[in-house]
């Protein structure tokens, strides 16, 4: 199967007083026909900009962007002026941010904000794209769509926003849409209601979902295959089950292992020793040695290469656990 | 044990101000009528979603915000009541670390400054002590003593949020208030910061007061727990016993909401339906009948109590204490319809 989109040796590089920092560094992504692609990391591995650097959103400068090709849906996008970039954007694909409040426009009703989906992209009149809105709403699941339409961001709660956001992206049924930590800000019950939602609409509108977390717990609910990123590079990738079951990758068996659980044992919290390193001041060879219990000089010095492990998995380590360990 | 903190019917409330004049200002019953203890050298949790009054909470208890009824007694003493010379003496006792380690610390100051503030305040002069202590604070939390002058914004969040565990510790105090202290951090630093505080509390036989909207690191840290919503205590008592067998329907939802790393297909899912009400005009009942998947009739206008179930296990809810007068007509049984808002 032809996949909806084939990023190819991306690397961002942002130039700063302080040096080079090499956000993103030969990342390859591949995301099928309704298939949900989790990137997983922690804060500064360069999720973001690789999820933004597809839409084109990375502004050049401050940034220097070099890939080889962004296939999108059968075309390669990399050379679209921002005109075409527009027609795709909100149409084709579309992106759900992290902070409704702020992705909102606070002087705008949210029926107004829409609308303007379906006005820009469809060529309705106002009224049609109303409708549409009403029913948009009334799917993602708000309750009396019709009056919350005219409310403004601030007169709704951060679940609801959250709702409106999903009602936008999925307006045009665009053919990928990329959730930048999408329920990061929202109570446990809340996100376990927009997950669901999120979830539903991904199948029932046959889109396919690039999802980009920090939350483990959150691929698991919802995730097809999953990209663990560290320090601006993959160290592995896995369909869900298989990256669970038996994670190969030092750095992925240590961040599940530190995910609370409800079943652990009392008092005892299973870390990873370090910290992330400065990404103006990365380490030799492989990134994640320093904190690497199994690290040897091999690792000191050279940067292991991402290696088929077969199943569709891969992973950038000399040696791979392969018994997966009773994680 | 002798109780190191105790609250009875402790309410804070807050006038809504502004607006047009001739409005009607509301009250925002951030926390009403909560009564709970605290023993010496426990680990006591506090778990609810946003809004739900925890962090009031814990500002009441170490009198940052004044309670607008109700008492604090802190080793017996009531906080209200203390002049102002015996509050600053008792406050040293009770210390506070936040959960933002960005905007708790002055940026404008280095680690030798912050650590050492509330020596200062205190009336330590001293440099050469405050400089000896501070090196050992500083290793205590992890860090070095190269690290002495050097600025906030050199270091990483899980750095900072040592610092700030630093400071709050400088003064030896007994009571110490941790609100969501992870919450900002990355996962894997997340256990980092959860093992030192700890082996904090093992050196410093220190009592905590754990807030915290994770409940897993609720269940992995504390002893004893209370769940909030809208203000109020739901259910309180022995944290194994809550997480073995939750008794409120909201602890259930809430727990049944905690997503796992694990697969297992079988687990139920209860999926809770809107969101947290305006604690402006809380609902006059049960303050979670709306969202309720099991409310009865009865719930809508009786105020459940805070009643105990088992040894150390209480909980607020008609459906498991019953309805207070037995005499009522049978009607208040009568399941809510769940579309009705």
């Amino acid at each position: 199967m032809e996949p909806i989109l084939k990023l190819r040796n991306l690397k961002v590089v942002f130039p700063t007083n302080y040096g080079v920092i090499r956000a993103v560094e030969s990342v390859d992504l591949d995301i099928g026909d309704r298939e949900c692609v989790a990137l997983v990391g922690e804060s500064g591995c360069g999720k973001s900009v690789t999820s933004q650097s597809v839409m084109r959103l990375i502004e050049s400068p401050p940034a220097l962007t070099q890939v080889d090709a962004i296939e999108f849906n059968g075309r390669d996008i990399k050379d679209y002026t921002p005109k075409q970039m527009q027609e795709l954007r909100g149409k084709e694909m579309s992106m759900i941010f992290q902070d409704a409040m702020t992705s909102l426009n606070p002087v705008m009703t949210v029926g107004n904000q829409i609308d303007e989906m379906y006005m820009r992209h469809q060529g309705d009149s106002k009224k049609e794209a109303r409708e549409k809105t009403v029913k948009a709403l009334e799917l993602i699941g708000l309750p009396e769509p019709r009056t919350r339409a005219n409310s403004f961001p601030h007169q709704l709660s951060g679940g609801m926003r959250q709702r409106v956001l999903l009602a936008m992206a999925f307006a045009c049924m665009p053919k990928l849409i990329i959730a930048d930590e999408p329920t990061t800000a929202l109570d446990v019950t809340i996100q376990a209601q927009v997950l669901k939602t999120l979830r539903g609409m991904q199948r029932g509108c046959g889109t396919s979902l690039l999802l980009v977390t920090h939350d483990l717990s959150v691929v698991a609910s919802i995730a097809d295959t999953v990209y663990v990123m560290y320090s601006g590079k993959i160290v592995e990738k896995a369909p869900v089950k298989d990256l669970f079951n038996s994670p190969q990758h030092p750095y992925t068996v240590g961040l599940m292992a530190a995910v609370p659980r409800l079943t652990d044992k009392k008092k005892t919290f299973t870390q990873i020793p370090g910290t992330v390193p400065h990404p103006a001041r990365k380490p030799s060879g492989c990134y994640f040695h320093p904190r690497c219990e199994y690290a040897t000089d091999k690792c000191r010095k050279e940067m292991p290469p991402l290696m088929g492990q077969g199943g569709g998995r891969e992973v950038r380590c000399y040696y791979p656990l392969t018994a997966g360990g009773n994680m | 044990m002798r109780d190191i903190l105790s609250m009875k019917n402790l309410s804070v409330h807050f006038p809504v101000k502004g607006g047009l004049p001739f409005v009607k200002r509301g009250v925002i019953q951030a926390v009403s009528d909560v009564s709970l203890a605290i023993k010496h050298g426990e680990t006591f949790g506090i778990v609810g979603e946003s809004g739900c009054g925890k962090t009031t909470l814990a500002n009441a208890m170490i009198g940052m915000v004044r309670p607008t009824s109700g008492e604090v007694l802190f080793n017996g003493m009531d906080l209200c009541k203390l002049s102002r010379e015996d509050f600053k003496k008792t406050r040293r006792q009770m210390q506070m670390i936040f959960q933002d380690p960005f905007s708790s610390l002055n940026p404008r100051f280095n680690v030798y400054q912050i650590v050492s503030e509330p020596m200062f305040i205190r009336g330590e002069d001293d440099e050469e002590t405050m400089t000896d202590r501070v090196v050992e604070l500083l290793e205590l939390v992890g860090l070095s003593s190269e690290d002495l002058y050097r600025y906030p914004s050199d270091f990483s969040g899980g750095q900072r949020q040592r610092l700030g565990i630093a400071r709050s510790i400088s003064l030896n105090p007994s009571f110490l208030v941790c609100d969501e202290p992870v919450s900002a951090l990355d996962v894997s630093i997340h256990a980092q910061i959860l093992n030192l505080l700890v082996k904090i509390q093992e050196q410093m036989k220190l009592t905590y007061v754990f807030i915290s909207h994770n409940l897993a690191d609720v269940k992995n840290i504390c002893d004893n727990m209370a769940v909030m919503y809208l203000g109020k205590i739901m259910e309180s008592g022995n944290s194994d016993t809550i997480f073995k067998r939750p008794l409120h329907p909201y602890t259930q939802a809430l727990l049944a909401a905690v997503l796992d790393t694990t697969f297992d297909e079988k687990r139920e899912q209860i999926i809770l339906q809107g969101d947290i009400p305006s604690p402006i005009n809380p609902p006059v009942g049960c303050r979670f009948w709306q969202r309720c998947p099991k409310a009865m009739q009865g719930c809508k206008t009786i105020p459940p109590e805070h009643l105990q179930v088992e040894e150390g296990h209480y909980v607020a809810c008609h459906l498991v204490n019953g309805f207070p007068d037995v005499r009522l007509p049978d009607r208040y049984d009568a399941p809510v319809d769940g579309s009705k808002k």
